[in-house]
């Protein structure tokens, strides 16, 4: 190899480590405009079973955040996966059809329910084998096909995907209102699945796949911080009652918390709902990182307007490699 | 509303083989065609949105060919498809899933086709574009030795994927050790893409697996169901009254036009309860 050509390569190595280090600093979530509010505030209600008056316990549970529903159009987006006989896997019917009903009580003009399965194509099965479709037809409410509605490009303003736009749904951006309605599970990738992970379910099965195959490829936790970047969701109704610990989200086992979370920042739901679990969410990667630019992770920066945080927790199984998450 | 390649295809399909419509004309698939990119892909949706699908590319050039399309609105497209790589078609992507990426069970030396560039291979886009250069290979329109090669990557690939029970879900049998469950569409497509391989247990075992799913309670479902059987009523005594049950059940929830929202959803129910001697355009010939 000549001198000359050593040197290029030699330089062309240099700028590359530049470059990779450039990345890396942009990534730091220290570069990111601060959207954290002062306090974030969340209420942990107690609710034994899905038997149980859950229209009354989510009306009275929304009082306490005086949210202004009037004349607004809302987006409830609970986790629908697929339906397997006995496995708590999806955010449970009632609660959904719960939460529609409290938020047309409290003077909502709209209320729909939208998701997009991540596998999944044929939607309509997923809502009919679940129970979902019973009653969402017995409260009128009607389902958007998240996977399948209008699309449209949105830039992105985070790095971490290195995407500079994503593709949504229509009826997520026209939304006055988006609440996510995660079910409390563990995850064998991401640690955890909750109301920022759920947000994976507005991203397009139409513009990406089933499943959204683009954004795994890119990282997970990347992918939930630049999605939470681009639509946070503005509320959070977090099904607790019933959980999944062990190899979540799909088949591990049913874990009775007795608790729907609600609150006004995805970031301290997830945190308080990690917490619920017996789980660190400083050692979630995707929480710690949003905890700093995104929403509020600490608890001096959390209200709550419920019941405390019970001082110990049973902590949710976890697969082995997911053992260092526990508190 | 926005243009949608799978609905576009699929209507055109089904008004095509009405016997209430007139045939399709070559001024009918002008939109379709349109939306056709330089690279030869079509995208899934709307003018210049989102990028290409190889789903939506299958999709449209079989509509194309089964509705007598001339072969230069579609040709580089076949070409295209042939060409295009899924990530384990690198050596260094397959390094990866052999060293890390281990919790998935799958032969990453078997792939098919993605949803989108920069992705893996799945069931359903792979068992589309199978049954789109089967159809072409078989009119004489492309040949070749890299075309043989895909189509067999592609069959193995889809073998390869197969839940235990049987049937296919979006590709991933078996994940953190726990067999998965198969889908009602998705194992429709792969057995329309797989029909040559009636003789091998694992599709014969689908096969039965799908009859059994007769009762499902989604239209969309149940007419890929209708439409991939159909393929072996000739090589299984238990298909045609299968097929009868089902006709007979997707008729009734069609009346129920809440069952029958989505313009996929319509095209394919018409497709599937349409006469029984019209070309099925997702039967594989043998």
């Amino acid at each position: 190899m000549s001198l000359l050509t050593s040197r290029r390569v030699f330089g062309g190595a240099l700028l590359a480590g530049t470059g990779a280090l450039a990345v890396r600093q942009l990534c730091s979530t220290g570069f990111l405009r601060d959207r954290r509010r002062r306090r974030s505030r969340v209420a942990i209600l107690h609710e034994d079973s899905y038997d149980g008056p859950l229209d009354r316990t989510l009306i009275e549970g929304l009082h306490l955040f005086d949210l202004n529903l009037r004349g607004k159009t809302v987006l409830l987006k609970p986790n629908l996966v697929e339906y397997i006989p006995g496995a708590e896997v999806n955010t449970n019917p009632r609660l959904v059809g719960a939460a529609a009903s409290a938020v047309l009580a409290l003077g909502a003009k709209t209320v729909l329910v939208g998701e997009g399965p991540g596998h999944q194509r044929d939607t309509v099965l997923v809502l009919a084998e679940g129970g979902l479709e019973a009653e969402l037809r017995e409260r009128r409410i009607r389902f958007v096909d998240l996977n399948r509605d209008e699309i449209r490009k949105v830039p992105l303003e985070t790095p971490f995907t290195g995407l500079d736009c994503l593709w949504l749904p229509r009826t997520v951006l026209t939304s006055d209102l988006v609440v996510s309605m995660p079910k409390v599970k563990t995850h064998h990738w991401a640690g955890v699945t909750l109301s920022m992970k759920n947000l994976f379910g507005v991203i397009p099965g139409v513009a990406y796949g089933w499943p959204k195959n683009l954004l795994h490829w890119k990282g997970i936790d990347r992918s939930i911080l630049d999605i939470n970047a681009a639509v946070p969701a503005h509320f959070v109704i977090a099904d607790g009652i019933v959980g999944m610990e062990g190899n979540g989200p799909l088949h591990g086992a049913p874990r009775n918390l007795g608790r729907i979370v609600l609150a006004d920042d995805p970031v301290a739901a997830d945190f308080v709902c990690s917490r619920l679990m017996g789980l660190n969410p400083l050692r979630v990667n995707y929480l710690a990182q949003a905890a700093e630019f995104l929403g509020n992770g600490t608890p001096e920066r959390i209200v709550h307007l419920g019941e405390m945080l019970p001082p110990a927790m049973q902590p949710f199984a976890v697969l082995p490699e997911l053992a260092h998450l526990r508190l | 509303m926005q243009f949608g390649t799978e609905p576009t295809s699929l209507a055109l399909l089904a008004l095509n083989a009405s016997p209430a419509c007139s045939a399709v004309t070559t001024e009918d698939l002008v939109p379709l065609i349109a939306l056709r990119q330089p690279n030869g892909f079509w995208p899934a949706v709307g003018v210049g949105a989102a990028g290409v699908s190889f789903w939506a590319t299958a999709l449209a050039v079989n509509t194309l060919m089964t509705l007598g399309a001339t072969p230069e609105t579609f040709g580089a497209s076949l070409d295209a498809l042939v060409h295009c790589r899924p990530q384990e078609a690198s050596w260094l992507v397959r390094l990866r899933f052999r060293l890390s990426d281990r919790q998935v069970r799958f032969d990453s030396k078997k792939y098919g086709w993605p949803w989108v560039p920069d992705t893996v291979s799945w069931v359903v886009p792979t068992s589309m574009a199978l049954i789109t250069l089967g159809r072409a290979k078989r009119q004489g329109l492309i040949r070749g030795s890299e075309c043989e090669k895909r189509l067999r990557l592609g069959a193995e690939m889809l073998l390869d994927r197969a839940c235990s029970e049987g049937g296919w879900n979006a590709g991933n049998a078996v994940v953190y050790g726990v067999p998965l469950r198969p889908h009602i569409d998705a194992t429709a497509l792969a057995l329309a893409a797989l029909r040559f391989h009636y003789n091998l247990p694992i599709v014969r075992n689908s096969l039965t697996w799908m009859l059994n799913r007769i009762d499902c309670p989604s239209a969309y479902s149940l007419a890929w169901v209708i439409l991939a059987a159909a393929a072996y009523k000739d090589v299984r005594s238990d298909v045609l009254p299968a097929l009868d049950m089902a006709r007979d059940r997707l008729a009734t929830m069609v009346e129920d036009h809440r069952a029958v929202e989505d313009t996929s959803t319509v095209a394919l129910a018409a497709l599937a309860l349409g006469p029984e001697n019209t070309n099925n355009p997702f039967e594989v010939e043998v």
